[in-house]
């Protein structure tokens, strides 16, 4: 496992996911998909609004690709019992999300499998607000 | 025999706990964290629903025996659009000016201009998904808002009107408030026309008045009615209404939109 940094997608899911997030997720994110990502982190930004974190993503030819998740606040994330120093550069994780709409190399987080196993409810769809009518 | 036996009898035992824990695994993919009801109302972000009081009690009142609605709330209104919070079969009864602009207002580069993803405040009555609290003495009642700024709303209790000189239009106007009852009743104008009521980009004009009506049933929820009467963009004044859970274990946190809030709105909308 540790070193199979495959590059894991999961299938394009259709999850009916009827939400939008706090900035407006639907604009940026296909939240009728979803992909399963797994990598080492590269850096960490505990910032408002959103926060990100990044990770190298190998493809079975050991081809890294750099991706940006992006995860709830850090007052949403600390209340989904999430540390700034929870995630740390180095750090092997699985994150569960929505890609970008555009195909960039993004994606919006829902749960992230921590180094430890621990799996934590994560992202924008998360902290979705009542946005489900626009 | 009987070692063969055992050892059949092993190996059902790992294939069957083996489905059972794939079936488990399975079950949690299936109920991976939906965000909120979509029907909205009294359904906080998933961030929010944990902290939601499990139990209830009587309505808690202050010295002087009104009912003291100071807590932590979740949001209690969907605000996708505020069309959603009104009662099931009504519509929003905008003149046609107001259904132009938010129809122009439904593009992803006109969502630029929404004041909420570029932080700025939410106005009356628009919500965040995050909490609110209340904080209540008996000539002046304060709700503090966590988002979408940090920002608060005061009312004032002591039996003033609105200041009668004009008013300089502001985000959250100007409020007063007085008791019916166990109801709070509260009394805004002197709105600027910079918010938008909603996600869906419905607007309001400076004319714009809106009465509350707060009442907290019980120990664990604030019931809300909220009546919008703005003559310059609607026909007629129309009700929403909105359901609190109050929140325990928790308090408002700092949510500084600022911070990185340009780069976000690059991303939400490029």
């Amino acid at each position: 496992m540790g070193t199979k940094l495959g590059f894991l997608v999961a299938g394009l899911v259709i999850a009916a996911l009827p939400v939008l997030a706090h900035h407006a997720f639907g604009f940026q994110y296909d939240a009728s998909k979803s992909m399963t990502l797994h990598g080492v982190v590269t850096k960490v930004e505990w910032t408002n609004p959103h926060a990100h974190f990044y990770v190298d993503v190998r493809d079975e030819n050991g081809n890294a690709t750099n991706w940006n998740m992006e995860l709830a606040s850090p007052n949403a994330l600390r209340r989904l019992g999430w540390t700034r120093d929870i995630i740390k550069v180095g750090d092997e994780v699985s994150v569960f999300g929505a890609p970008a709409k555009d195909g960039a190399k993004m994606a919006n987080a829902r749960t992230v499998t921590l180094a430890d196993g621990r799996k934590m409810v994560a992202g924008l769809a998360a902290e979705s607000e009542k946005e489900s009518g626009q | 025999m009987r070692k063969d036996l055992a050892t059949a009898l092993c190996v059902a035992v790992v294939l069957i706990l083996s489905s059972i824990l794939a079936v488990g695994q399975k079950k949690q993919e299936e109920h991976e964290p939906q965000g909120v009801n979509p029907a909205g109302g009294g359904v906080p972000a998933v961030s929010l629903k944990h902290l939601e009081a499990k139990s209830s009690g009587p309505t808690p009142r202050t010295a002087d025996g009104k009912p003291d609605l100071s807590g932590v709330w979740g949001p209690g209104l969907n605000m996708g659009s505020i069309a959603v919070n009104l009662k099931p079969g009504e519509e929003l009864p905008l003149q046609p000016w107001a259904i132009k602009l938010t129809e122009e207002r439904s593009t992803p580069e006109a969502k630029r201009t929404d004041p909420k993803p570029n932080c700025l405040p939410d106005g009356v009555p628009r919500e965040d998904p995050f909490p609110y609290k209340i904080v209540q003495t008996p000539k002046l009642i304060v709700f503090l808002l966590e988002g979408n700024v940090h920002s608060y709303r005061q009312i004032f209790m002591d039996g003033s009107g609105h200041p009668t000189d004009d008013l300089e239009p502001s985000y959250y106007g100007d409020s007063r408030g007085h008791w019916e009852g166990d109801t709070l009743v509260i009394d805004t104008i002197g709105f600027n026309d910079k918010t938008w009521f909603d996600g869906a980009g419905h607007p309001h004009t400076e004319k714009l008045h809106v009465i509350e009506r707060y009442q907290r049933p019980d120990s664990a929820h604030l019931e809300f009615e909220v009546t919008i009467d703005d003559p310059g963009a609607y026909t007629r004044a129309f009700k929403i209404y909105g359901h609190s859970p109050l929140l325990l274990n928790t308090d408002l946190m700092e949510y500084w939109c600022i911070e990185n809030g340009a780069q976000d709105l690059i991303h939400i909308v490029k």
